[in-house]
């Protein structure tokens, strides 16, 4: 009884241990110094009630021994361990057990609504088959379906039995620095994965930088209810506190889902000072939830709110604005806020915007951001402008470049493709040459596929370049879709074109062009239920189908399709939709 | 109520809401085909079924279940556990 009283109290903020920013050889070793001081990982459940406190001591302890039990089971450094990430000690200890073994461990992602069984098992399926793993592990819940989807690929087992089989005792191998950490898969396709592979150097590096950046340290504490299978969950709000010595309070993604001001309630109870993360829909989700029968100053205290950081997707200012407008009444300082840019493909940030300053950002002209240029043509309309946000400067040790499309680096203000080189980039997408040599070029430059501009030294991102589309901070491809519609009868690749529109609120959402040679108007009706129903099946995206005229589809000049082409010919009314029966 | 009609009523009830597009909702009606719910909207959907029979409905489930009458089976197995 006493025993249970314990162990239920979390880890401290503060305690004796001398603060070291990430300043180690591997991540294996910057556990190894946190595990000698108090602090650590806790776990609460959906009311924010905390469950279980996980020493860093207990963490690295847990590790060690699972490590032998990876080795015995023939595991040997360079070999990959995948683990499906649920937000817990079992997870945590696979991961760095999987570090100890000297092993990639490799993040793969929970399901996250109702149906999408099959969805589900071939996600993983994909993701198993693109890193060839030893073995896979999962919680018990989940094992059937990681078991189906292992199936003829690698053995699959529930990680509680498989840890409980006692190990010979051997000794570690050691990792230097310039070994692969892990690997990542949070920003390939679905269909398609690329695995981000990041080395010790490189992630402690941007660990180092970041933390730089937020003055993080001692007294602080973080929060975060990130999934560990993103790069900001895992690197973000794992290893940097981590490799920083600093307590995290974590709730479930599922549980913040389900109650979003959970979030706010850990924060509120927090005495000292908070770190937290979070993209523009945990924001937006939680100025929502309340009501008038909440009393914002009586239930929450945000007052020591240190960092409220943006990030992983567009920034959305008047969300923002309406976060600081219901949460003001419970001491919330906008000044708080600090917008960042990143990739898991530079580890994790790129830039930071300096503390204290907020969101600041500048108006433009829709048009210069569509490419279409030009002053306006009719004095008649209004002019439509966008607010985008300043993501801050480059963190220590990174270097950022605009270039125009001829890779000529473009002056300040002008939009161009952002570039990123030094320590942090990835070392390269797993057993992926080409895609690795069209990501990263001979002498180090990192092409993000973003567009933006640099203004003093800050970096403003306008949009992606690269066609994926984000929604509600999850990344979505445009070949999952096109692949989905390829499913049915009669269309092929080259057909259908898809890519992300803005609705005038600023949020993303899919749209697809699909060439169709039916000329009645009641079977294109049919036609664009059926596409509209198997995008919905294979991705979970509800997609604004439209059908076009045979040919109308542009090419690039290697023949391939061009989305971006066929995005701006759509919204510019160049390519006409066909009519469909209401 | 806490048998499966009563359960099936009160979570048609809960879903009406959530009913953008004003569909008609049957046992076969499925969350992710006709109503076109999005994970966020399925997960606010998850805590006022916990809230209202005072259960966990874990993740792993979520996958097996299509329409809305697995879901009032599922709750049903929950409540009666």
């Amino acid at each position: 009884m006493s025993k249970s009283l314990i162990a239920l109290a979390p880890t401290p903020t503060f305690d004796a241990l001398a603060y070291r920013r990430a300043a180690f050889d591997t991540v294996g070793e910057a556990l190894d110094y946190a595990a000698l001081g108090e602090k650590g990982m806790n776990f609460h459940d959906a009311r924010a009630d905390l469950v279980r406190a996980y020493p860093y001591a207990e963490l690295a302890a847990d590790a060690r021994v699972r490590a032998l039990r990876l080795l015995a089971d023939g595991v040997r450094p360079g070999d990959r361990v995948a683990l499906i990430a649920e937000t817990g000690a079992d997870f945590a200890a696979a991961f760095f057990a999987a570090i100890y073994a000297g092993a990639y461990p490799v993040p793969l992602p929970l399901p996250t609504s109702f149906g999408g069984r099959e969805a589900y098992v071939e996600q993983i399926a994909t993701q198993l088959r693109s890193c060839e793993p030893k073995l896979v592990l999962s919680p018990e819940g989940l094992f059937p379906m990681v078991e189906q989807a292992a199936a003829g690929l690698c053995p699959a087992h529930d990680w509680t039995p498989y840890f409980a089989v006692p190990s010979p005792v051997t000794d570690l191998p050691e990792a230097v620095k310039t070994d692969i950490a892990y690997l990542q898969y949070s920003s390939g396709s679905t269909r398609f994965p690329h695995g981000v592979a990041v080395t010790h150097e490189a992630l402690l590096a941007n660990l180092a930088g970041h933390a730089y950046c937020m003055e993080a340290g001692d007294g602080d504490r973080v929060v975060s209810w990130l999934p560990w299978y993103h790069d900001m969950g895992l690197v973000g709000c794992m290893l940097a506190p981590l490799a920083n010595q600093i307590s995290v309070d974590y709730l479930a993604t599922e549980d913040f889902a389900r109650r979003p001001l959970s979030w706010l309630t850990l924060i509120s109870r927090n005495k000292d000072a908070t770190l937290s993360y979070s993209p523009t829909f945990g924001y937006d989700i939680c100025a929502r939830r309340i009501s008038a029968s909440i009393d914002v100053k009586e239930r929450f205290d945000l007052s020591r709110w240190r960092v409220a950081g943006n990030g992983a997707d567009m920034i959305r200012p008047e969300v923002m604005q309406a976060f600081v407008d219901v949460f003001d009444a419970a001491g919330f300082k906008a000044s708080a806020f600090l917008p960042s840019y990143g990739l898991a493909e530079a580890t994790l940030a790129v830039s930071i915007m300096p503390l204290g300053e907020g969101i600041v950002s500048d108006l433009i002209d829709e048009r210069t951001l569509s490419g279409s240029g030009g002053g306006r043509t009719d004095k008649r309309q209004p002019t439509r402008f966008r607010a985008i946000v300043n993501c801050g400067k480059a963190v220590p040790g990174l270097t950022i470049e605009i270039r125009s499309e001829d890779g000529v680096i473009v002056p300040d203000r002008k939009i161009g493709r952002v570039f990123v080189r030094g320590l942090g980039v990835m070392a390269g997408y797993f057993r992926d040459e080409e895609a690795t040599r069209a990501a990263l070029s001979p002498d180090g430059w990192l092409d993000t596929g973003d567009m933006g501009y640099l203004s003093a030294g800050s970096i403003f991102i306008v949009g992606r370049a690269k066609d994926m589309i984000i929604i509600n901070g999850k990344n979505h491809w445009p070949q999952d879709i096109e692949w989905a519609i390829e499913q049915l009868p009669g269309f092929k690749a080259g057909d259908i074109a898809a890519f992300a529109i803005t609705t005038p609120s600023g949020e993303e959402a899919p749209a697809v062009l699909v060439q169709c040679r039916t000329t009645n108007v009641d079977e294109r009706a049919v036609l664009r239920e059926a596409i509209r129903s198997k995008v919905r099946a294979i991705t979970g995206m509800a997609c604004v189908v439209e059908l076009v005229p045979p040919r109308t589809l542009p090419k690039t000049s290697s023949g391939k399709l061009s989305r971006s082409k066929a995005r701006s010919q759509y919204l510019s009314g160049e390519i006409q939709p066909f009519d469909v029966a209401a | 109520m806490t048998d499966r009609a009563g359960i099936y009523a009160r979570i048609i009830e809960l879903i009406q809401p959530l009913n953008s597009k004003s569909i008609v909702l049957t046992e076969n009606t499925s969350f992710a085909g006709d109503l076109e719910m999005d994970s966020l909207t399925v997960m606010d959907l998850v805590a006022s079924m916990e809230d209202e029979w005072d259960i966990v409905m874990p993740l792993n489930m979520l996958p097996d279940l299509e329409t809305i009458g697995q879901v009032a089976d599922a709750v049903m197995r929950l409540v009666t556990k």
